[in-house]
């Protein structure tokens, strides 16, 4: 069998191969991405996708988590303030002088306006112990019977924050729930039936103890709901960092997949350049004319 | 006198042979990068003996003419393989151009341009956001930003695929010009061809005709029949006539539903063309097959996403308290009405934030539940049974998975390709060394023989002078 004349044909295609792969690794060095395209690893690209995805909603939530933390604070300082005009409140039982009683009446209606006023607080434009009615103010009270009635507006849903694994953080408590929550243990109710108890000038001191030790159970229920919000934040916190690890981790494996790994494909690059100088150099040597038969012919 | 006479032919016809058989060889190196040439060799022939009282005597040789080193056979299988390797070679460059529309995201910097994937999630994400502050206007701003972003890069991918398969239609019909003159060509060669050498091979022209053969190659499909008196017939591979001996079939295009179809003879004969090879075979797979492919799942996509978080925004209450109704939607994107060319169409039709419910139905407007629900569509079956970033994710690895599949495949056709051409040149092209060697030989040959003739000359002349003077020299 001869052999094929239009070797430097083939050859000059291996050339362009070896130019074509120069090409590429060039590329990936100087971008220092190894995936420039789909083809070049297409389960790699899918799972790039992936990856970004869950980094990105990491990214997401912790965001959000600041948002939230400030509405949890200011919840979580509002309940506490109450918890102190509630404590002042409640500390007066024991024996009372006619003289003092008027004063008494007034310091409570002053506690009681306080703590509608907390319990009305806003955070951003948005009261946040409305429930799912944040636009308005949820607590009024109306003065029209004795003792007075305090009445709520707001609703009793529950805001949650969903973490991106699922996990749901409550994020606020209806005022309802905290300041109405239901006979024994309403603050308005007790706090009214106190002011009533002392506006009248004569003191039913047994009906007073009673509400007092009232608004001391309404008092130990508020700080139990201040717990939920205690505890979303303490959640919060743990989330976040929980969260902060995962997104480093991902970024790291994310990172591994997409970097072009330098060490590689230097010595790729090098190895390819090694080929094509030693093509050029055997189609050189082939090409010289000194090798054609017709050379070696006399005239 | 008569031997001497005689053996005077024989080497006047030897000379004679030489000269023609020289000419052979110079015939080949003239035409050594000539495309498509074949290499001949002259063909030798002994002259019929003669009877002389019972001896037989040589008569000499006589060069009759030329053959062509040519193996039909091979030469029809390297233009068989050629037609799959320029099928898949021009398909791979279709979906180069297709994966490039879907770069992959590498994740270096924050703003992704461009990435469906990174919009799919931002626009979930911008959900979780509204989650922490339901009635905070500015993470409403974002929920519609991120959906216009989405909204505008699936439909940006999808009319950028709809260019990429028109400018297939306007190369395959571009094929379809040079098919055409090629078909013609072939059959008036076979007519000349039929009508000078229907017993042997036709040299030169059949240099044209298979030259013609491997450029139609290129092109589309073939099958080859040679039929009587060396003529040859083609047919698609699928087996409509394209020539037959002297007559060829025209091909023609028309549109039909939007795209261009290709007919012979009035039969549709597209799909057997797409199916068949070459540059037609390619263009017309991707045009028909991986286009229309990526494009489905795109619209998959859009129609999962539009028509579930539409659904979902109009089962919730926006900030103004409102629910949304069949006849005043609150719809986020425009509602597709089926999964097909949802994708070109995506947008985002609404236009005021407030029209976001993140409230559940009846709650007060500082509820989250619904912007929770919204998020979770994220994380939910609702494209095609597949979360919508599964999907996407799928796309990719598919279409990427595609593009290897060819390209091995396109690889390994041309290196049969390669090989088939070795083995084609070594037999049939020119080699130069081949004929320096040739031409040494006859070259010899030739002065032999003029050797011979000096000598016979000699002979004849001390015959005819008797002996008196010789001219020997």
């Amino acid at each position: 069998m001869r052999v094929d004349p239009s070797y430097i044909t083939n050859l000059v295609g291996s050339l362009d191969g070896t130019q074509a792969s120069e090409q590429q690794l060039s590329a990936e060095l100087s971008s220092g991405v190894s995936i420039t395209s789909l083809s070049q690893n297409p389960v790699g690209s899918g799972e790039n996708v992936l990856l970004l995805n869950q980094i990105q909603q990491d990214d997401s939530f912790t965001q959000s988590s600041n948002l939230v933390t400030g509405q949890l604070q200011v919840a979580d300082s509002a309940l506490g303030s109450v918890v102190s005009e509630l404590t002042q409140a409640s500390a007066n039982n024991g024996t009372l002088n006619a003289s003092d009683v008027q004063s008494i009446g007034n310091q409570i209606s002053g506690i009681l306006d306080e703590v509608q006023s907390l319990a009305n607080t806003s955070y951003q434009g948005q009261y946040i112990f409305a429930g799912g009615k944040t636009g308005a103010a949820p607590f009024s009270t109306s003065t029209a019977t004795s003792p007075a009635v305090t009445s709520y507006n707001g609703d009793e849903n529950v805001n949650q924050l969903e973490l991106p694994n699922g996990q749901k953080i409550q994020l606020n408590v209806p005022g309802g729930q905290i300041f109405l929550g239901g006979g024994a243990n309403s603050v308005f109710g007790a706090l009214n039936a106190l002011v009533a108890d002392y506006s009248s000038g004569t003191v039913n001191t047994q009906q007073a103890a009673s509400d007092t030790a009232a608004l001391s159970t309404a008092l130990n229920y508020v700080s139990q709901q201040r717990v939920t919000i205690d505890n979303s934040m303490t959640q919060l916190t743990a989330a976040s960092s929980a969260v902060t690890n995962e997104q480093t981790q991902l970024t790291t494996a994310q990172t591994d997949l997409m970097q072009a790994d330098l060490p590689t494909i230097s010595t790729q690059l090098s190895l390819a350049e090694t080929q094509q100088t030693a093509l050029e150099d055997v189609i050189a040597q082939l090409e010289s004319t000194s090798n054609n038969l017709f050379n070696k012919l006399q005239p | 006198m008569g031997t001497i006479n005689s053996a005077l032919s024989v080497t006047t016809g030897a000379l004679d042979a030489d000269q023609e058989a020289l000419n052979v060889v110079a015939n080949n190196v003239a035409n050594a990068n000539t495309t498509g040439y074949t290499e001949e060799t002259p063909d030798w022939q002994e002259n019929a003996p003669i009877e002389v009282g019972g001896i037989s005597i040589g008569d000499g040789v006589t060069e009759t003419g030329t053959t062509s080193q040519r193996d039909r056979v091979l030469e029809e299988r390297l233009d068989q393989q050629q037609q799959l390797a320029s099928a898949s070679s021009t398909r791979l460059t279709a979906l180069n151009n297709m994966q490039a529309l879907f770069t992959p995201d590498s994740g270096s910097s924050g703003a992704t341009a461009g990435d469906i994937g990174s919009d799919i999630t931002s626009f979930f994400d911008s959900f979780s956001s509204l989650e922490s502050d339901p009635t905070n206007n500015a993470l409403r701003e974002q929920v519609l930003s991120s959906a216009s972003t989405l909204a505008g890069d699936i439909s940006g991918a999808a009319s950028s695929l709809n260019s990429q398969s028109a400018a297939l239609d306007q190369e395959a019909s571009g094929v379809v010009g040079q098919v055409n003159s090629l078909t013609s060509a072939i059959a008036q060669l076979n007519l000349e061809i039929q009508s000078t050498s229907p017993d042997g091979d036709a040299g030169t022209l059949e240099d044209q005709r298979q030259q013609d053969l491997s450029q139609l190659s290129q092109l589309i499909g073939i099958n080859q029949v040679t039929t009587e008196n060396n003529g040859l017939s083609i047919t698609t591979t699928s087996g409509q006539l394209l020539v037959s001996e002297g007559q060829s079939t025209q091909l023609t295009t028309g549109a039909v539903n939007g795209v261009m179809d290709f007919f012979l003879g009035g039969t549709d004969i597209t799909a057997d063309l797409a199916s068949g090879g070459g540059q037609l075979g390619g263009y017309l797979t991707a045009r028909d097959v991986d286009i229309p492919g990526a494009l489905s799942s795109l619209d998959q996509l859009a129609y999962g996403i539009s028509t579930s978080v539409n659904a979902q925004n109009n089962a919730g209450t926006d900030l103004d308290g409102v629910t949304g109704t069949p006849a005043n939607p609150l719809d986020i994107f425009n509602e597709p009405a089926q999964a097909a060319g949802s994708a070109a169409a995506m947008s985002v039709v609404m236009t005021n934030p407030n029209q976001i419910a993140a409230a559940s139905a009846g709650n007060g407007t500082g509820d989250n539940s619904n912007a929770v629900t919204m998020a979770n569509l994220a994380s939910r079956l609702i494209v095609n049974g597949q979360t919508p970033i599964n999907s996407y994710s799928n796309f990719v690895s598919t279409l990427g998975a595609t593009f290897t599949e060819v390209q091995t495949e396109n690889t390994a056709q041309t290196a049969s390709v390669t090989q088939l051409q070795t083995q084609n040149n070594a037999l049939s092209s020119v080699n130069l060394n081949d004929e320096a060697a040739a031409m040494s030989t006859l070259e010899n040959s030739y002065q032999a023989a003029s050797q011979v003739f000096t000598l016979l000359n000699s002979i004849m002349a001390s015959a005819l002078n008797l002996g008196e003077e010789t001219a020997v020299t």
